[in-house]
């Protein structure tokens, strides 16, 4: 008799918790980084005062959120993600995105934010942010910014004195930084992917070997002792924030913390190389709803009605200065108001999406290794490039 | 080795390898104590004393509520403690199974043991969260995102080695010891409790020691194990700092990791008595 | 004084006695209690289990449902059967390493005879299933405001209101019925509060209701309604895909829904492609030209890192082990600092400081010697640049190990061999590493396989890199065999290809488990020689 009531007992224990959540007030999960977070959570709060739908923003780090979701997509958590429109690509394919029809609030938004945010013709992520990079330099240092890459060359000549740790141009393009020196490789008409006739990026059509002169400039400026051949990501942000390098190329995302450190930034557009215009990659940061959440319709409200706001959009660029790709907030007196916005989105107009598609997967790496190989010398640009298009082909699994 | 008070290198020339040692131990450690007093944010600054040395790093660390350090390092040391003590005590039952008795299965076990904890599982992390989610499904509180499935995961990770090594070091206790005990009445189990497991102690503090600091420093199963600031453990925190796609806050980093090193020291200091205390174990026996 | 041989044969002796409890006539109480502690937890755990393996019958899970059984029956074997008694000791870790190292290990070897991977994460039904939830809005499709109602019985009512004709609809079950304003029936029930109608929200989101031939009604945003059209419809008896939209017609390739004219739906699913993974590792030229470099590497790297951080340990443990040495506590903490902070950050730090042109070793050789090195950027220098930081990070391991390790050989033995006028060396030789070596060696093995597959380091400091002149593959010169096949099987043409991956992780453990499997060998082979001291 009492066995049979501690069975009892103890199997509601064992399983009876898992039923218990049928009828709960729905909760939107929403995943950020630690940038983001903090300025989602005043939007969450007045969502949550006029819905009385809950908001949870779980701080996830910016690199774990797209393998994260991966995972946990397909059971209906989080809701919502926030990251770059380069993981669009990956995450339809795996059916992970739900398509957004914006209507008539599509005409509020930058073109070539939503241009990255679409695949197949559709858009599976409400942007609110552009970015690419430009010239940033210290006014201290750079009264007027170089118009042509010439005039950079001899500014850099004259400030640089590595006794000192004194540089005059820093750039990380051998860090091996892809996605920094393809403004140079376009200047020469390299390009990533082509498109076929249908205007869709065609993975086996690279043309990257006809930027290999623009790897023979860079290289030329690293044998005359310019741009030190190690320098990183790190080493170039962090020098120019010491008041120890004159001109450096990155984008929007490190303004705030050269400002932080009491430099007198300026920011100007790339300088042109032999006439012609070099074109960065696009980015754009957005809002992604997962197909299989609960809540969708919930998740459409905040993105439509909260997000897509001029009060929000505002504070999302105080938090981070990256021109926003919302039209009215573009307007916004308080973003005018900052000096390096209209360089920032003059870049972003001369820039070229960054390829959303699976495929890119396969290029960071062979593209990586041959700018690896031209600084060390190991093989001239042309043969480089040559070799790592032939990689490329060859794990894209293209016809010969 | 049999220690004397002075051997022919028992002097100045052992001090010497063992402080060069400690310089090489040292040197990138200074550097992330720099970086954590540096108020600019690079990890490896030019000079090893800042210019301006300030505390704003670890201020922050208490400061921040979307960043909420103390948790992370609570969080990281519950969870290595209970896994390291529930470890110690899995794997000394097992070592002791596969010392002292003679069963079907014996050495290819211990062989399997050995062999499948090779297998690199980076891989099947999909496989743990699939796990847990089921778990979930039953036993909520061993689900994904709570701390005791992810200190079960952990608890099955390092079974293997560790039994190995505590299996090894009781071979080396006398089997008279229990056997005398047995014929005064012990059974095999009292015999194990009251005569083995004292005398394992430095082995039961190494396995301690190596599993914590093992489960300290984990990093890819609980980033996919966990979400949520407040459930995080110290190191998938610390990728907060670092992870924002460019703006990389090296300073609160290097901070966090100084101090995320403290309980390491800890209880490592606190342990290291255990580990050499098998040198009086020889007055034991008679 | 027992030499390791004897031990070694007295454990002979001690399988007689290895049940110490049997049920004789008198049974001293601390055992009575202990039968009975035994009795109660057997029953409790027997009924519980029994219980829960009818449940999981009943929902079909078959898999959970034969770990259960096979778990319940080890538990009662291990305290009923006397033949089984070590089992008493070895069930709980056990069941903990068939969970957590057993399962990932079939669930990789399953997934390697699949394409799973970018665009085929799903199996067959979750896709179809995935296709037939897909909705589309039409242009110009209709839109409903609503407002939700409890009707007398307390039941959840909802009326709809077109915007486009005006007209009104109450939902009844999953169908629409036009009503005719005004209607008698709402203003009889309780229009729902806010915070009740965030409370239904979870149903109201489900909520799918049938307007015309094929368009279902659901809630869009928070405040309203709109009319989806399905955009596909799956043919089970044929098994094709039909897009609504374009009429185009899918049929399912490899675990991909293919058009006529060859185009590709996404997602797909995954398929068992059999051993095809497998095929793909020995056709394909990236992997098998550079195999052998690569392994040899990979097998040097292994071995010296288990090597120096051992030596290094070692010779540590020997130094802090002895009592006369001033300061030990104070070295023995110093020492252990790298092992302090985790992995992943100093391995950034060191990157930093051996960064060839800013960091701080470089700037430090330059003023002591005059030289630069190529730390990260060289072949060869890249090597030695890993093999340093993983002594680094590798010898606190090796020296806390040894340390425990040192505690079990007894000083009477070091007396003999003093008393007999042995030397330091040979102590060493002849009776510290003999022993030491019998707890020791597994974990040297452990170690061995440990870096041959230690991904992180190699990912972090050089990335495998600098890569080779010429070549037409993706190995660099300090790539490992997991570092490159993972470059592989990430970099490929659709993103992730988890499967091939994992047939490559099988073909890695198998390298890894044979030079471990002869390494047992051999240090058996060893450990015979220390105990025939």
């Amino acid at each position: 008799m009492w066995k049979r009531a501690l069975m009892a007992v103890l199997g509601l224990a064992f399983l009876g918790l898992a039923g218990a959540q049928a009828q709960q007030a729905p909760t939107l999960t929403i995943w950020a980084d630690e940038v983001r977070a903090p300025v989602l959570q005043q939007v969450a709060t007045t969502f949550t005062n006029e819905t009385g739908v809950n908001v949870q923003i779980e701080l996830v780090p910016f690199g774990d959120i797209r393998p994260k979701f991966i995972t946990s997509g397909p059971t209906g958590t989080p809701d919502l993600i926030i990251g770059p429109h380069d993981w669009v690509g990956e995450l339809v394919a795996n059916g992970l995105l739900e398509p957004l029809a914006l209507g008539r609030l599509r005409e509020d938004f930058v073109e070539s934010a939503l241009e990255g945010f679409t695949v197949g013709g559709r858009l599976y992520g409400l942007p609110y942010a552009t970015e690419a990079i430009a010239l940033i330099y210290n006014k201290d240092l750079v009264p007027t910014p170089p118009a042509t890459f010439d005039e950079l060359v001899s500014i850099a000549k004259r400030l640089t004195d590595p006794e000192k740790g004194q540089y005059g141009f820093l750039h990380n393009v051998w860090g091996p930084d892809p996605y920094h020196s393809f403004p140079y490789v376009t200047a020469y008409g390299g390009y990533i992917f082509g498109k076929d006739a249908q205007g869709r990026l065609n993975p086996c059509d690279v043309g990257l070997e006809r930027g290999a002169p623009a790897y023979q400039l860079l290289l030329s400026l690293t044998d005359q002792g310019l741009v030190p051949r190690a320098t990183g990501y790190g080493e170039m942000a962090s020098t120019f924030e010491a008041g120890k390098a004159g001109m450096i190329v990155t984008g929007p995302w490190q303004i705030k913390s050269i400002r932080d450190k009491g430099i007198n930034v300026g920011v100007a557009k790339l300088p042109l190389i032999e006439g012609r215009v070099p074109r960065p990659f696009v980015g754009a940061q957005g809002f992604m709803v997962n197909s299989s959440g609960a809540n969708k319709p919930a998740a459409l409200t905040f993105l439509f009605n909260f997000i897509a706001t001029t009060g929000i959009m505002v504070d999302l660029f105080r938090r981070d200065p990256r021109p926003p790709a919302f039209k009215p907030a573009l307007d916004d007196s308080a973003v005018r108001a900052d000096p390096t916005l209209a360089v920032f989105v003059a870049s972003v107009a001369d820039g070229i999406p960054m390829p959303n598609i699976p495929q890119m997967s396969a290029v960071w790496g062979a593209w990586s290794d041959a700018i690896t190989q031209i600084a060390d010398k190991q093989a001239t640009p042309q043969q480089a490039l040559a070799d790592a298009v032939t990689r490329i082909k060859a794990s894209l699994q293209c016809p010969p | 080795m049999m220690y004397t008070r002075h051997g022919p290198l028992g002097g100045p020339l052992r001090h010497l390898m063992i402080w060069l040692t400690i310089a090489f131990a040292l040197f990138p450690f200074l550097w992330v104590l720099s970086a954590s007093f540096n108020p600019t944010n690079a990890l490896v600054a030019q000079g090893l004393i800042p210019e301006k040395a300030s505390l704003v790093h670890y201020q922050e660390l208490f400061i921040n509520p979307y960043l909420p350090f103390p948790r992370w390092l609570w969080n990281s040391v519950k969870i290595s403690g209970l896994s390291a003590f529930f470890v110690v005590f899995l794997t000394a039952f097992a070592a002791y199974a596969f010392s002292r008795f003679r069963f079907w299965g014996r050495r290819s076990g211990l062989l399997a043991l050995m062999l499948i904890q090779m297998f690199p599982t980076s891989l099947a992390i999909v496989a743990f969260f699939l796990l847990l989610m089921r778990l979930g499904d039953y036993l909520p509180w061993l689900g994904l995102n709570t701390h005791a499935g992810l200190i079960l995961v952990y608890m099955g990770g390092v079974l293997g080695f560790n039994t190995w090594l505590m299996k090894g070091y009781f071979d080396t206790i006398p089997h008279e010891l229990e056997e005398s005990a047995m014929i005064d009445g012990a059974t095999p189990f009292q015999a194990f409790i009251r005569i083995i497991l004292p005398l394992a102690r430095p082995i039961l503090a190494v396995i301690f020691i190596l599993t914590f600091i093992g489960i300290y420093s984990e990093f890819l199963l609980a980033s996919i194990l966990l979400t949520g600031a407040e459930q995080y453990t110290l190191p998938v925190g610390l990728k907060l700092f670092i992870t924002g796609e460019y703006a990389r806050r090296w300073g609160d980093f290097a901070a966090a990791s100084v101090l995320g090193a403290l309980p390491i020291m800890v209880l490592f200091l606190l342990l290291q008595g255990q580990i050499i205390s098998g040198l009086t174990r020889g007055a034991l026996k008679g | 004084m027992p030499s390791p041989a004897s031990k070694r044969r007295s454990s002979a002796r001690h399988k007689s006695t290895g049940e110490g409890i049997g049920l004789t006539d008198s049974l001293p109480t601390s055992l009575m209690i202990a039968l009975l502690f035994k009795i109660i937890f057997l029953s409790v755990a027997d009924s519980l289990g029994v219980w829960a393996a009818g449940t999981l019958a009943w929902q079909r899970n078959w898999g959970l449902l034969s770990a259960l059984l096979v778990g319940l029956t080890l538990l009662n074997l291990a305290l009923l059967s006397r033949r089984a008694y070590p089992l008493r000791y070895l069930l709980p870790g056990l069941v903990l390493f068939a969970a957590m190292t057993f399962y990932p290990i079939v669930y990789t070897i399953n997934i390697a005879f699949t394409n799973y991977g970018t665009g085929h994460l799903m199996s067959k039904e979750e896709a179809i299933s995935w296709y037939e939830r897909r909705y589309y809005q039409p242009e110009e499709g209709e839109t409903f405001s609503f407002q939700a109602f409890k009707d007398e019985q307390g039941q959840l009512k909802l009326l709809l209101t077109s915007q486009k004709t005006g007209r009104a609809y109450l939902a009844e079950g999953a169908r629409l019925l036009p009503i005719s304003l005004p209607d008698p029936r709402p203003s009889n029930w309780r229009s729902l509060s806010r915070s009740e109608l965030v409370q239904a929200l979870a149903a109201l989101q489900q909520l799918e209701l049938l307007y015309g031939e094929e368009d279902v009604v659901r809630m869009a945003t928070l405040t309203e309604f709109a009319v989806f059209r399905p955009q596909y419809h799956y043919d089970r008896a044929h098994d094709l895909l039909t897009d609504l939209e374009t009429g185009k017609i899918y049929r399912p390739i490899r675990g991909t829904f293919v058009s006529e004219e060859g185009e590709e739906l996404l997602p797909g699913f995954y398929e068992y492609i059999g051993l095809e993974n497998f095929y793909r590792i020995f056709s394909n030229p990236q992997i098998t030209g550079p195999f052998l470099r690569v392994f040899q590497w990979t097998f040097l790297w292994a071995t010296l890192s288990v090597l120096l951080t051992f030596a290094l340990g070692l010779t540590l443990a020997i130094f802090l082990n002895d009592p006369y040495l001033k300061a030990r506590r104070l070295y023995r903490s110093l020492l252990i600092i790298p092992y302090a902070i985790p992995g992943f950050i100093s391995i950034l730090v060191w990157a930093g400081l051996l960064n060839a042109d800013f960091g701080i070793v470089n700037r430090i050789l330059e003023d002591l010697l005059g030289l630069r090195l190529p730390w990260l950027n060289d072949p060869f220098w890249g090597k030695v640049a890993l093999l340093l930081v993983n002594l680094w990070l590798g010898y606190p391991y090796m020296m806390i190990v040894s340390l425990g390790a040192l505690q079990s050989i007894q000083p009477e033995l070091y007396e003999a061999a003093y008393v007999d006028g042995a030397s330091r060396w040979q102590q060493f030789r002849h009776v510290t590493f003999p022993i030491l070596m019998i707890s020791v060696a597994p974990l040297l093995i452990g170690s061995f396989a440990f870096n041959f597959n230690n991904f992180n380091v190699i990912y972090l400091l050089t990335g495998g890199g600098p890569p080779i002149a010429g070549a037409q593959t993706p190995a660099g010169a300090t790539d490992i065999l997991i570092s490159y096949t993972y470059k592989l099987a990430f970099a490929g043409r659709q993103g992730a290809e988890y499967g091939f991956a994992a047939a490559i992780t099988i073909l890695i453990f198998l390298i890894v488990g044979t030079i471990s499997a002869i390494n047992f060998r051999l240090s058996r082979r060893l450990e015979k020689m220390g105990e025939a001291l």
